[in-house]
Parts: C-alpha cells; structure tokens; sequence
C-alpha cells in the first residue's frame, strides 16, 4: 500500500470526524493555549530585556559596588578611550512634608501636628545620566539643571503620599528642598520590580548638604561608564574584565556590560518559566487524557468500518497507521486552535500585568512560542493517542458477518511499549519544558504519583458502586446515579484523573498564597516590633529612645551595628575563597557582602547555641578547622564541647556564627575570620554556632561578636520597637523630623507590599491552573457528550418506565456530583500536599490545614462537575421517549 | 461446534450456494474460507495452500488480492462516497488507472450518475449494488456473498443477483453463496446444504451452458476447507 493511498485514504476518513472530535480538539487547546502563552511572555520577556539592555542599565557598562569606587577605578575608567561617566548614588531614606509652622522648641515638638514623612528610594546622580534611554521628567528637561543645588524631582505618588505639590518644599535628611519636577520614566528602573518607596533625585551637591552619607547608612554606588558607540562589544567586554582586575568580586565589586542584560533578572526569569511550564504542560497533558478518552470513544464507535477495511485487505499496522494519521491531524488541528486562543489571550496580558511588566516588553507575537505550542501539542496528541488507537489493532475482521464477534488477542508487547510511550513520552514533553532532566524526572515522578491516586480512587469508587446493594430502598435516582458511574464504558477514570489533577493544580496554588500571606499578615508574633529604626548615631539613641518612651512605643531594643568586610576566613584571602566559590551563589554573597557585626553579652531570645566550643579541651569536636593547629599545651581539663555557652575563651576575640550563615562562608568551630573594620584589621575566632528564629523579627544578627572588641569602631545603632497600633505614622514623622538622618521603616507598610507582588505571582499560577481545571471539565462535559445518544435511549427508557424528567435529572446530577466528589476530595489533599511540601520544604515555613479552604475546594468540584456533566446532558433529556425508541 | 465434518471443495469460476436454517453454520463457514476466522481444527486451502496458519497480516494480504465480499447489510464504508467505496480495493491493490476501473464498474452497475452520494443517500438496493461493484473491482478470484438479498426486496434483490451472475461470468470468478433462500440458491450451479454444522446434502445443476463452463475451466480446487471448526458465537 502506498503513502499515497494512505495520505488520500486519510483525508477521506478526517471529512466530517472533526466535528465528532471537537472535545479532541478542545482538551488540546487549553493546553496549548496555556504552553504559548507562558513560552510566549518568557520568550518576548527575554527578547524585550535583550533587546532594552543598553536603556535597562542606562550604559554600556556599570561598576556597583555597597562604597565609593575607588580612585582607582575611576582613573581606570577615565584612561578607557572616548569614556564618559557618571556616578550614581542610591539610599533608603525618609523625607518629610514641610513642617506646617515652626515650632518654637525643636526638642519638643508639638505631638498633634508633625510633618508627614515618608520612605523614599533616594537617587544622586553625579554627571550626565542616563546614557541610554529616556529619563522623561515633567516639565521636560534634563535632570541637573532642573535640580540645581537645593531641588529635588519626585515620583508623582509621592506628591498624594506627603500632601505636597510641585513648587513646595520637602525636607530631605533635614535640609530643604524644592520640588522642582516630577519623574514619569526611568530607564534602569524596572515597572513592577519590588521597591521600598517612591524615587526621589536629588543633586550630588544637594546632598552633600545633608547628613545622610554618614557612617554607616546603607549606599549603594554606581559608576555608569559610556564608550563610543562604535566599540565592538569584544572590546566593551574586554574593558569589563580589565576593570574586574582592579574591582573585583571580593571587595564586593560587579562589573556590568549591558550585554550581559539584567543577568539576576533573566535567571529569575528563567526559573519562573521552568516552574510555570510545567503547570501549563499540565493543563497539557490533562487534555492529553482527554484526547485518549476521545479516541477511545471514536474507535469503539468506528469498529464497524475497521472491520470492513480489514476484510477488504488493509493490514492491521496501516489501520493503525491510517488512525494516528487523524489522529495526529486533529492533533494539528486542536494545537492550532491552541496557539490562537493563546494568542489572544496573550494579547490582552499586558493589561492584566502592567503592575507588574512593562506593557512594552510584552510582545504577544512569538513565533518560537508558537512552535512550541505545536510540537507540545502533537507530542501530546501521539503520547496519549496511540494506546487506545492499539485497540484498531484487535478489532476483528469477522464484525463484518458478526458484530459480537470476539476482538483479536493482544499481544504483551503492545502493552508494554504503550506504557513505556506514556511515561517516557511524558517524561520527554516535560523535559522540553523544564530544561533540565532532575526537574523533569521529579516531574513526571509526581504527577505519575498523583495520577495513580486519582486512578486508584476512581476504581475503588466504581468498585463500591458495583458493590451497593441494588435491592430496595433509598431513592431510585440516587441508585441508579451511583450505579451509573459504575456501568461498563463510563468516563469515570479519566474524568476523576483529569479534574482531580486541575484541582490539585489551583487548590495547591491557593493555598500556597493564602497561606504565605496568613503567616506575613496575622502570623508575626504578638511582640514583633512594628518599626525598625537605622541609621542612628550612637549619640541620638538616648534622647531617641526618650522620645519612643514617650509615645507609649513598648519593646524598644537597640543594638550597636559595627560595618566590616571579611578578609580572610583560616588564613586564605576572600579573593582565593571566591575564586573557587564557583557561580554567584550563597557562598560568594556571603562572603563578599557587607557584614554587620554586633556585639552583645547576652543573646536575644530566638536564638538558641547548638554548638559551642573551648578550645582549649584536648578532644576538640571533629568540626574544628585546620587553623586551630596551635593548641594551647597547658590544655587538658577542660570540658570539651559545650552547648549553650558563649564567650569560653578569655585569650581571643570570639564569634557567634548563625548555623547556616556559617556553613555559606565555610567557618566552623574554630575557624578564625580576619575583618576589615572601617580600614583596621581584626581577627576573631568562631566559638559557636546558633539557630536563629528569623521569624521572630526581631533584631537578629547572622555575626555577633563578643563585648570588648568592637566599642572601640565606628558605629552606629538600629533599633526595634512596637508601636502603639494606629499611631505607627505619627510616630514616623516625629522622629523625622527631630533625627533627619534616622530612617524608619514600618514593617506593616513593607509586609503589604511584598503580599500585593505575591499576590500578583499567585494569580498568575492560578490562572495557568485554572487551565488545568478547564481541560478536565473540557473532558468531562465532552466524553457525556459523546455517549449523549447512549443517553438519550436511556432517558427514553427510565421516562417510558415512569421516571418523571426531575428524577432522571437528579440521577444524572447524583451522578457527576460523585465523580466530582472523588476528584475533589483527591485532588484537594494532592493540592493540601503540594503546598504543604512547598511551604514547609519550599519557604521553611508552617502549613495549616484549612478545612474551611478544603471544604470549599471539594464543593467546587462537585458543582463544576454536575454543572459540566448535567450541562452536556441537556440534549439527551430534552428527547421525548417515543422519538428515541422509535428511531432504534 | 459449530462446523463438524465439514469438506468442501469449489473449483475455479464455480459458483456455490450454501444453504441452511439459522444456525447451522453457513456464515462460519464463510467466515472460514475468507480468513476472518480461524478453524479450531482442520484446513483450509487456497490453490493448495493452507491459509489458517497465516497472520493477521499476511492474511490481509491474501484477502486484498485475491477474496470480494458482499454482505447482506451491505457494510460500506459510510464516511466515504459510493464511488470512493469502489475505488478501495483498487487503490489497496495499487492499480495504476483505479478511476478508470471504478467508473466501469460504476457503469456495470448501472450507478454512474450516484458515485458521489454517500451511501445513506442512496437505497437498499443501491447499496447493494455498490457494494457488489467494490467486490468485483479487484478482480478477486473468490467471491464470497453473505445473503447478499436478505436486507432486500424481492424485485431489487432479484436485480443484484442477476448483477451478481453477470459479473462473477464475465470476471470467471469462484462464487460462494450464503443464503437461507433456496431460490437465491437457485443462481449457482452447485448447492450444499447445512444443517447443525454438518453437510447433509448436495445438488448440481445440469444446466448445459453452467456445465460447460465448469468444464472448461477444468481446475485445481480453488478453495477447499474441511474438518471441523469450533467457533463461539458462530451462526
């Protein structure tokens, strides 16, 4: 038989199957629909960075760093041809409203009418900027002349925020300033990325006014360096490496080029695409259940014209061949339909997610994404077509003469090689979407888990529904639904596999948020403090301290914050340790950020010494590092480890570590850390190791040294303290305006807005897993659709024996109101399992169970499931039993 | 056991009716000449070949080049045309002109004008005689018809099997005819009868012009099945 027969033969047998097989074409397309646009909004994300790189960093290439840049560096800058630079100086600040009068006695001033002040992101630009992109200010200019030595321009939030105006006065770290403009764009700074509060530009002279570049307060610098726009970027990169050289990695320097486009961001990006490609393969693979169940179907009632193209001579393997044919047409077909619902729905997101996204990096043409669509969606299509197609395979020529004549004997090796393509074909797609073979084994692990749970309830439902005593008693339509559910052919299985796995998908996600966001919201412990306090100088604590008193603030804690860098950790530089810390993971952060020392007697609660050591005991614990190489030899009666202990050794200067904290630098017990403290070398040794309860919130500390050492530093203070409800924003402006430089951070204000971005990731999870759910209904509502002429002569025959139309509905609704119970109550402990392994493993935090959640989540099944079911029913019970009866 | 003892050999251009009640095994033993079922124990030959050893495949095979049906539901394929039904087993075969063939066929049967109506827009008879058109298109050297009038009228069915006859004369194919009907019998040249899977009796026509033929042909046996076949669900 030749290919050509076969293709003709193949468009004969597709004209009018396709309208058959629109349930097919459905459950395929929500998945394809949910693949497209998760691959699309990636893909056009990545592009859109990309292809913004130079206006993402406002430069060809920036030098970070938490200090000054050295001169140095900015001489190495100088020297590349054709440079141009600007520096760029970013804090956390507080700005006040201005003062409505003034006040005769500023140490005390009125309580009942303190400026307004608020957290403000701070940005000094010292030079041309930006380099790339468009800063657009109202009125338009550019930004220095506009802020002069005493302006400042603002985001427009801030204007509602403090009651000011354009042309009014703010106080910036005490000193006046002018608004002189507002801020509508900023090229380097991200729609949507998380911030503490509104952008305020502020001159390099302006500030320099201020006290706010004190010790200690938390800048970050940036040199943005501009070449000539003729170098290559051989030559950018090559200038890139060079300036590493002189600013590197371990003194807490990064060199950026603008190729290199928002690396942290596009990994994240990464991520997020990995984990939601999943959920939308899915939605996937669910409607791939569907398009077996639609196969199944289609074949049984295709077995007549089976056994004729057998007996007029077509060999088993070319029926087969010529039913994948279809089948992976309409696969074609269904994945179409699939990119064009994606696209659409693609093309209204940038709406949905301006919050989050800036609109102009969404571009809902892409074609990759499409063609991902596609071969998921054909993928799919064969995966789960071909084990019911096997059954062309034993559809016995001998139907021609009989139509109960006995199907062919199958065969092991077909069994075996359908479930080997089930699981490795699924396996395959979720390596197309996960990228990397762990995650798509653990993948295809779970959900074939998950899958068997739903499969095994289905059975044990039906099981117990064979079972039931048929005899007397209890309603007729509720035994007859539940004995439906058990009859021979209904959709049972795959609907309960099918709305059990979209369920566990939005039920997870739900829970997952509600859950994150009940431990952020309600969950901080009753003597959390409610406002942090930076930036104070050792001398203003007293009369701060005074001042929070006096406002009834309870629970006021403060600890001396001293700043250093690590050296060395056992004699080897921060420079050889990072060199082999590999990528920029935990070790090389922690290593080469700015540490801040504190040092205390006694631990605060929430933190617990789980091992300690003297170091002078003979069996020093096995943990002890190489450095400890130099035993005292008058040792030998000391207890040895101790737990709970600190500040054993009166010889040294000792160290508290935070457990984890430790094992990211690579100290353990022992191990001596040298720091670089404001330009004064110290060494430490590490005598204990701590749990810290972070949640706690409290002032904790992942480095506490012993008193004694450090008083001598620069230093500064930070504070806790709970603040009467209600009054947290008085209490603000108060101390603003009394200690400019102090900046006060609400936690309540900082929680909010880490819950509205959680928010926003969580409803797009639950919009990819309402996907989910969909294609299960899809499935449900279409396999009842397709036995509605089954049904219909059932309806005939129930009404005909004197059913009246009410108890035949009832039956139905009995019906898929069980079938939706199962796969509710299934899918919502697979959901309560999800998203106890994601909190708890996941965010290190407590699960809950959430019955009311739980309850909710099942009846929601229930009615989607009776809707969907009675919903397809509907032309089957409209028939009128003489209609039906007569046509048989 | 639905067959027992059964031996039968049709020769070349032969055509045979077998006749018997309602279960007495006629359309098992059709069914065990064209390969569809297998016998559960005895032979059956083709040119002396046994072919209840074949596979699915290979039997496939062997109906595709050499075995025509009609059936007494007709069992056309509903999703193709009439003409699309006949031009089947010529494509199967890999005939270089099936159009041409098809048409012919379609004219012989006196349908030219329907080939493109699917087959529930056409009648009973109509059906039928599509489906004989698809039977012959082949050229099959055995073809096997299932009460090919029993879903018929008298008139329209006396029409197919005159529609039959002509064209098993004119292809000189072997013809195995199923029936309950001892007039429809009365087209073949032999007549067996069954009764409880056992062959009870034979008749053979001394039509001069029948007997000419048969002798003329002279043949090997072109299909012989004999033993017993075991078949549930049998007729």
């Amino acid at each position: 038989m030749s290919l050509r027969f076969l293709l003709r033969q193949l468009a004969r047998e597709l004209r009018g199957v396709a309208h058959r097989l629109v349930a097919f074409v459905l459950c395929l397309a929500v998945g394809v629909a949910a693949v497209v646009i998760v691959a699309g909004i990636s893909s056009s994300l990545d592009r859109g960075i990309r292809l913004e790189a130079r206006n993402l960093l406002a430069a060809d290439l920036a030098v970070e760093s938490s200090r000054s840049p050295s001169d140095e560096i900015l001489a190495a800058i100088d020297a590349l041809p054709g440079s141009r630079r600007a520096g760029i100086r970013e804090l956390v600040t507080i700005v006040a409203a201005p003062r409505p009068a003034p006040h005769p006695d500023s140490l005390a001033p009125r309580p009942d009418d303190p400026p307004r002040t608020l957290l403000v992101e701070l940005k000094v630009v010292d030079g041309p900027y930006p380099f790339y992109g468009d800063l657009e200010l109202d009125p338009p200019s550019a930004l220095a002349p506009l802020l002069g030595d005493d302006g400042v321009v603002v985001a427009p939030d801030l204007l509602a925020r403090l009651g000011v105006a354009v042309g009014d006065e703010i106080s910036v770290g005490g000193e006046p300033f002018t608004i002189r403009g507002l801020v509508l764009v900023e090229p380097d700074r991200l729609g949507g990325a998380f911030t503490l509060g509104p952008r305020v530009f502020l001159g390099a002279a302006g500030l320099d006014r201020t006290p706010l570049v004190d010790l200690g307060s938390r800048v970050e610098h940036s040199v943005l360096v501009q070449l000539p726009i003729e170098t290559p970027l051989e030559t950018l990169r090559a200038h890139a490496e060079d300036l590493a050289e002189i600013a590197p990695r371990a003194d807490g320097y990064r060199v950026e080029t603008y190729d290199q486009a928002q690396p942290a961001l596009r990994r994240g990006l990464e991520r997020l695409e990995r984990f939601l490609g999943l959920v939308a393969l899915l939605s996937l693979l669910v409607g791939g259940v569907g398009v077996g169940q639609a196969i199944r179907v289609w074949i049984a009632g295709r077995s007549d014209a089976i056994a004729i193209l057998k007996c007029l001579g077509l060999r088993p393997r070319e029926t087969f061949l010529l039913y994948l044919g279809q089948a992976a047409a309409l696969g074609l077909l269904g994945s179409l339909a699939g990119c064009a619902l994606g696209l659409a729905i693609s093309a209204a997101l940038p709406f949905f997610l301006r919050d989050i996204v800036p609109a102009e990096l969404l571009d809902p043409w892409q074609p990759m994404a499409l063609l991902r669509g596609i071969a998921l969606g054909l993928g799919t299509t064969v995966v789960f077509a071909v084990p019911p197609l096997t059954q062309v395979l034993r559809v016995p020529p001998a139907r021609v003469l009989r139509q109960n004549a006995e199907p062919l004997p199958g065969t092991r090796a077909v069994t075996i090689a359908c479930a080997l393509l089930l699981v490795l074909g699924t396996a395959a797609l979720a390596g197309a979407q996960a990228g990397e073979a762990l995650l798509a084994a653990q993948f295809t692990a779970g959900l074939a888990g998950t899958a068997l749970a739903l499969a095994v309830a289905a059975w044990v439902l039906v099981r117990a529904a064979r079972r039931l005593p048929r005899g007397a008693g209890g309603r007729v339509w509720l035994r007859h639904g539940i004995a439906s559910l058990a009859r021979p052919g209904a959709a049972t299985l795959a609907a309960i596999v099918a709305i059990g796995l979209g369920l566990l998908v939005v039920f997870a996600t739900q829970q997952v948020q509600s859950q994150l966001r009940a431990r952020m919201e309600a969950e901080i412990p009753d003597d959390a403090p409610s406002a942090f306090f930076a930036d104070v100088q050792p001398d203003q604590w007293e009369p701060l301290a005074e001042l929070l008193e006096r406002q009834d603030a309870s629970a006021v804690v403060s600890v001396p914050v001293v700043v250093a860098r690590v050296r060395a950790i056992d004699g080897e530089s921060v420079a050889e340790l990072v060199e082999g810390a590999g990528g920029p993971g935990g070790r090389r952060w922690a290593l080469t950020r700015e540490q801040r020392l504190t040092y205390m007697e006694k631990l605060p609660e929430g933190n617990r010494i789980v091992a300690s050591s003297a170091p002078r005991a003979p069996a020093s614990p096995p943990a002890a590092g190489p450095s400890l190489g130099d035993p005292d030899p008058a040792s030998g009666d000391s207890a040895g480890s101790v737990a709970g202990e600190l500040w054993t050794d009166p010889e040294r200067n000792e160290l508290s570590v935070d457990e984890d904290f430790a094992r990211d630098l690579g100290v353990r017990l022992g191990s001596t850390i040298d720091f670089d403290i404001q330009g004064v070398a110290m060494s430490f040794v590490v005598t204990s190791l701590r749990a810290v309860d972070w949640e706690s919130f409290g002032l904790n500390f992942f480095i506490v040294a012993e008193p004694g050492a450090l008083e001598a530093a620069p230093q500064i203070r930070i504070a806790t303290a709970k603040l009467p409800e209600g009054s947290e924003q008085r209490i603000q402006d108060l101390v603003v305006s009394e200690f400019p430089n102090v900046t006060v951070v609400l936690v309540k204000d900082v929680l909010e807005r880490i819950v509205a971005l959680l928010r926003q990731v969580g409803w797009g999870i639950s919009f990819l897993g309402a996907f989910t759910l969909v294609a299960g209904l899809v499935i449900l509502a279409a396999t009842v659709g397709v036995e509605s002429s089954r049904r219909g002569r059932e309806v005939a025959l129930l009404k005909t024996l004197g059913m009246r139309r009410a108890d035949v509905v009832a039956l139905f609704a009995t019906e898929y109101a069980l079938l939706g119970l199962v796969a509710g109550i299934v899918g919502a402990i697979g959901g309560g399992v999800v998203s106890w392994i994601a909190l708890t493993r996941g965010m290190d935090l407590q699960w809950r169970l959430e019955p009311a959640a739980f309850a909710i989540a099942v009846a929601t099944a229930v009615a989607l499931s009776v809707v969907a079911g009675a919903g397809a029913s509907a032309g089957a019970l409209r028939r009128r039993p003489a209609e039906v009866l007569r046509s048989e | 056991m639905v067959l027992d003892e059964v031996s039968l050999s049709i020769g070349a251009g032969e055509s045979v009716a077998v006749l018997g009640p309602s279960g007495s095994g006629k359309s098992t033993l059709l069914a065990l000449m064209a390969g569809l079922d297998r016998p559960s124990s005895g032979q059956i030959l083709y040119e002396g070949r046994e072919i209840q050893g074949l596979s699915e495949d290979e039997l496939a095979m062997w109906r595709r080049r050499n075995v025509g049906f009609v059936f007494q539901s007709f069992q056309l394929l509903q999703h193709l045309t009439a003409r699309e039904n006949v031009l089947l087993p010529l494509e199967l075969r890999g005939d270089p002109a099936p159009a041409h063939a098809a048409d012919e066929l379609l004219e012989q049967v006196g349908l030219s004008d329907r080939g493109h109506h699917y087959p529930t827009q056409l009648s009973g008879g109509e059906q039928q005689r599509i489906a004989v058109a698809r039977a012959f298109a082949a050229r099959p050297a055995l073809l096997l018809a299932d009460e090919p009038t029993g879903n018929l009228d008298t008139r329209t069915g006396q029409t197919v099997l005159e529609m039959l006859d002509r064209l098993q004369r004119r292809h000189g194919a072997s013809l195995v005819l199923v029936t309950h009907d001892p007039a429809t019998a009365r087209l073949a040249e032999r007549r067996v009868h069954l009764l409880d899977g056992r062959l009870v009796r034979e008749e053979r026509d001394e039509r001069p012009e029948r007997a000419g033929r048969a002798r003329q042909a002279e043949p090997p046996d072109a299909v012989a099945a004999h033993g017993a076949a075991q078949l549930r669900g049998g007729s």
